[in-house]
């Protein structure tokens, strides 16, 4: 049987690996992708805390952020790609002036 | 048995979410997070939470990271353009914050470590159990969030009508 400080680790510990992504990648694609990492790990916190509650609030909760990281990829993809067409490149520290 | 499934899956999760940070090949860092969000529904159905689970993997596995593959390989990313990426200025301050969290993390469950709570109750999370809850507690945030993937799809094909003018322009000068 495992407990829930097991869960509540790993969790850190993928949330921490995806705080290493966004601070040190400098492709916007990369950091989209870390930031999925992020909401995965909240996510297993919520399922967790949930079933060890016993309450079925942490379990929708996990439904919305699926949701709303859907819509928040498809955007940040689309964005991605207008950057790509007019810089032709996908580095963030090329996005240095805030009007196109 | 059961400890045994979570401690597996734990493993592939984490050595998964390593090589979605730490691979140069931007298509290994979208196929790692497949394996990770595969691994992580897993923990999911140990955790009995099936329904969650399941959209887990249909949404991201199926449709989120399908999207990720779609734009790395239309992007065309060149041998230049990936060993640029590997410059990193920040590196070691990277490294320094996050294992700061991680260690930050361990002393705050340092109470949980101590408590060692055991999984007692009873709650299975079926599609009957959640949607139950989800069409009564939770009917005006269901129907909003349709309302929030409309806009995110008018903010998508308004982004792609403006790359659709610049590329016009570009074509005629």
């Amino acid at each position: 049987m495992i407990a829930l400080d097991h869960y509540l680790l790993l969790s850190g510990l993928v949330f921490a690996i995806g705080i290493l992504g966004v601070t040190t990648s400098r492709s916007v694609l990369k950091i989209l992708l870390s930031l999925e990492l992020l909401l995965a790990a909240s996510n297993l916190s919520f399922v967790a805390f949930s079933k060890f509650n016993g309450d079925y609030n942490g379990q929708l909760i996990v439904f919305f952020v699926i949701l709303v990281a859907a819509a928040e990829v498809a955007i940040g993809l689309a964005i991605i790609v207008l950057m790509y067409q007019r810089l032709s490149t996908i580095q963030a520290d090329e996005l240095k002036e805030m009007k196109w | 048995m059961p400890s045994l499934f979570f401690y597996f899956f734990a493993a592939t999760l984490i050595l998964a979410s390593l090589c979605v940070v730490l691979a140069r090949n931007p298509l290994y860092n979208v196929l790692a997070l497949v394996v990770a969000i595969f691994s992580l529904s897993s923990l999911f159905v140990l955790l009995q939470a099936f329904f969650v689970g399941m959209i887990l993997l249909l949404v991201y596995a199926g449709a989120v990271l399908v999207f990720f593959i779609f734009v790395v390989m239309c992007l065309n990313l060149t041998a230049i353009s990936l060993t640029f990426v590997e410059q990193r200025r920040f590196k070691t301050l990277g490294y320094l914050s996050s294992i700061l969290f991680a260690f930050s993390f361990f002393f705050a469950t340092q109470s949980f470590l101590d408590a060692q709570l055991f999984a007692t109750s009873s709650i299975r999370g079926t599609i009957e159990t959640v949607g139950q809850i989800l069409f009564t507690d939770y009917l005006l945030p269901f129907e909003l969030t349709s309302l929030l993937l409309l806009i995110a799809l008018f903010g998508i094909v308004s982004l792609a009508q403006g790359a659709l003018n610049t590329g016009k322009e570009e074509g005629q000068s």
